[in-house]
């Protein structure tokens, strides 16, 4: 604070100080606030609210574990609640984006940050950046129309005579999430690059060769020397690919196949199809939380900080 | 504040604009709203139907002189609300819910039945106000709900490689051999009654309507079933791209969609065809308020879009189909060709009107429909 006052003055701190209380209080606290509040009370007709049946209660909350159904994995066969198996589901494919994407992001951020040479930097790098002057929407629609039944790809492998029958991509072929996870790969991939290649960046060139000249092997390389470095880059990319992937709506519902349900469309079929924004405003709120709980633990796992992401 | 007090605020409020509109214009300003009747009629229907305003409103002043004061409501809860405050303050004439929320309004009190001599009951097309549908706008024999206007959801089939049985059934969407665009909650319905017209159901269909524990029962199997004829399902729509992509980027060669998706379709080799067990409709209409104070006009503006042009022009503004006879000449060619392909008299008295959801419902029927989903 005392460095910004010193710096701007205090007229111009001053309203940097609103600007950003006024976001923090008004865009973003009071809404969750009024959603948080919203999401104890029961969803009743126009005329009853403030009435005597408006009181609070976890019963939006309980909703989360009603209505089982079966779920076999391993071949052992539960019966999970099945909102519950759809948070689970959209859980691990996001913690799959999030994977897949760290292993195609690593080797480009080192190349870019320590191979490539200065004068091709900002073409790669524009090359990269190309796909995200278009919207998000477009790109998951372009995917879902490469991927349809009667799509190019289809037609294409077909011409090549690779397939002598049209495959329905969209369905899956592995899983029935393939097409959400190719889609959220390729729409968050770079923000996962972009932090990784900026901590790579500040890694001296000096202690890689060090280490090279002492012998070591270079997958030793990067496991001892640029791999630590690069953790808080790592930790930001990984946790950025997570929530957006598991808080996205529009990929599942343009691209997502019959049999996969992503948590995002139970909340928006709560507000949307229901009319019940109190019952949306809890799976909001449990989202939330699972989510915030989740990240944490794996940044325990991983032994990373909040604040060195933060740096 | 407590009732006394706001009644005492508003006889001083009175009093005082009472006075004040003494000094200025009074007869102009009293004589129109304390004449019990006028040339007027207070109309609360749906917002977001400009062409209401722009085109139908004008031409029905001029065809009788009587104004059209309209306030629009984005949804019928709120038309609910506003309808219940009116009932104190008055100030509405004619209201525009759905066919199955009526019964809900009179039970508080808030209509009364239409005169059906000042009305002309023969202007309208069959099964919109008689059959099924005549019977749900009355009780104890007494009309209080009138049509405006309807859609319907049925099958859009591709004509080339649909397999359809003969005639055409809600069961040829569970055929594993037709790729099928469908959506989950009506999906569920379909099978329903399906089962129900093959007499594989328990109990009535429509009896999960009212009864939440005969719903668990009856949704219970019909979700089982949709369950394992789920393979064929190549698409969920919710909307009408998703649903058109569904025909022509996924090659779906059937679905349960709406009467748009097959009229954008119908050059590209998809007919709409209405099942034997009847397609699923929707129904808006007129109920007049029990306090109205413009009872005459409400009669007329009601029985204008009965008439085929009123009826016409009203459909057109909610992109949906007319209750008139005879409208189809005021409608586009296409159009009333389009309309008249699919339901011929017998279809039209076979529609099977959408029943009552109350919210509890709904909210099941959501969870019904992510467990069709998720499997």
């Amino acid at each position: 604070m005392e460095n910004l006052i010193r710096r701007y003055g205090r007229g111009l701190t001053g309203i940097f100080v609103l600007l950003v209380g006024f976001w923090l209080l008004m865009l973003v606290i009071l809404p969750n606030f009024a959603m948080f509040e919203q999401s104890f009370r029961p969803y009743l007709p126009v005329t009853e609210i403030g009435g005597p049946r408006d009181v609070y209660s976890l019963n939006n909350y309980a909703k989360f574990f009603d209505a089982p159904v079966e779920w076999s994995l391993f071949g052992i066969t539960l019966m999970v609640p099945v909102h519950v198996l759809s948070f689970l589901q959209t859980i691990f494919y996001s913690a799959l984006c999030t994977v897949i994407a760290l292993i195609l992001s690593y080797p480009l951020a080192f190349y870019l940050a320590k191979i490539a040479s200065p004068q091709s930097l900002p073409t790669l790098l524009l090359l990269l950046f190309i796909p995200l002057w278009v919207s998000e929407a477009l790109r998951a629609f372009a995917w879902y129309v490469i991927l349809t039944f009667n799509g190019p790809l289809n037609q294409l492998l077909m011409w090549l005579g690779l397939i002598d029958q049209a495959i329905r991509w969209q369905q899956g072929v592995l899983t029935n999430f393939d097409a959400i996870v190719i889609v959220m790969v390729y729409c968050y991939v770079l923000f996962m690059l972009l932090p990784i290649y900026t901590s790579i960046q500040s890694l001296d060139t000096n202690q890689i060769e060090a280490a090279e000249d002492l012998g070591a092997p270079w997958w030793r390389t990067h496991l001892r020397v640029v791999i630590p470095h690069a953790k808080p880059g790592i930790a930001s990319g990984c946790v950025m690919v997570f929530m957006l992937s598991a808080g996205s709506l529009l990929v599942p519902t343009v691209v997502g196949s019959t049999r996969a349900n992503w948590f995002p469309q139970t909340i928006y079929t709560w507000f949307n199809d229901s009319q019940d924004w109190q019952t949306g405003a809890a799976y909001s709120m449990i989202f939330l939380l699972l989510c915030i709980v989740f990240v944490i633990l794996m940044l325990r796992l991983f032994r990373v900080s909040l604040s060195d992401i933060a740096k | 504040m407590t009732p006394a007090n706001s009644t005492l605020n508003r006889r001083r409020f009175l009093k005082g604009s009472a006075a004040g509109a003494g000094i200025l214009a009074a007869p102009a300003i009293i004589s129109s709203k304390a004449l019990a009747s006028s040339g007027e009629v207070n109309f609360v229907g749906w917002a977001g139907y400009p062409v209401l305003s722009e085109k139908v409103f004008p031409a029905f002043t001029a065809a009788t002189g009587i104004k059209v004061n309209f306030k629009e409501m984005p949804d019928q809860d709120t038309m609910f609300a506003e309808a219940k405050v009116a009932l104190q303050a008055g100030g509405i004439d004619v209201i525009e819910p759905t066919i199955d929320r009526w019964g809900g309004w009179n039970a508080n009190g808030l209509l009364q039945p239409f005169d059906e001599s000042k009305l002309a009951m023969d202007n309208y097309l069959p099964g919109l106000a008689d059959g099924s549908a005549g019977e749900r706008s009355r009780k104890d024999g007494q009309l209080f709900y009138v049509p405006s206007n309807w859609g319907t959801e049925a099958l859009v089939v591709n004509t080339a490689t649909a397999k359809l049985s003969s005639p055409p059934s809600l069961g040829d969407l569970f055929n594993p051999e037709n790729p099928a665009v469908l959506r989950p909650h009506s999906t569920l319905a379909a099978m329903g009654r399906w089962l129900e017209a093959q007499g594989k159901l328990p109990r009535p269909w429509m009896d999960g309507y009212t009864d939440m524990a005969a719903m668990a029962e009856l949704w219970d199997i019909a979700l089982a079933e949709a369950i394992k004829a789920k393979g064929n399902v190549v698409q969920w729509w919710s909307g009408e791209n998703e649903a058109n992509a569904g025909f022509t980027a996924n090659g779906a060669a059937i679905g349960l969609c709406w009467d748009s998706t097959g009229f954008n379709l119908r050059n590209d080799g998809y007919a709409y065809i209405a099942p034997v067990e009847g397609a699923f409709a929707w129904h808006q209409g007129f109920v007049l308020m029990k306090n109205a104070v413009n009872v005459e006009q409400a009669h007329e503006f009601v029985k204008f879009v009965s008439t085929p042009e009123g009826s016409a022009m009203w459909a057109t503004a909610f992109s949906s189909n007319p209750v008139g006879k005879g409208s189809s000449e005021f409608l586009s060619p296409e159009v009333s060709a389009y309309y008249a392909g699919t339901f011929n008299d017998e279809a039209l008295a076979k529609l099977w009107w959408w029943p009552e959801q109350t919210a509890e419902f709904i909210a099941k029927r959501s969870e019904y429909a992510d467990k069709y989903k998720a499997a």
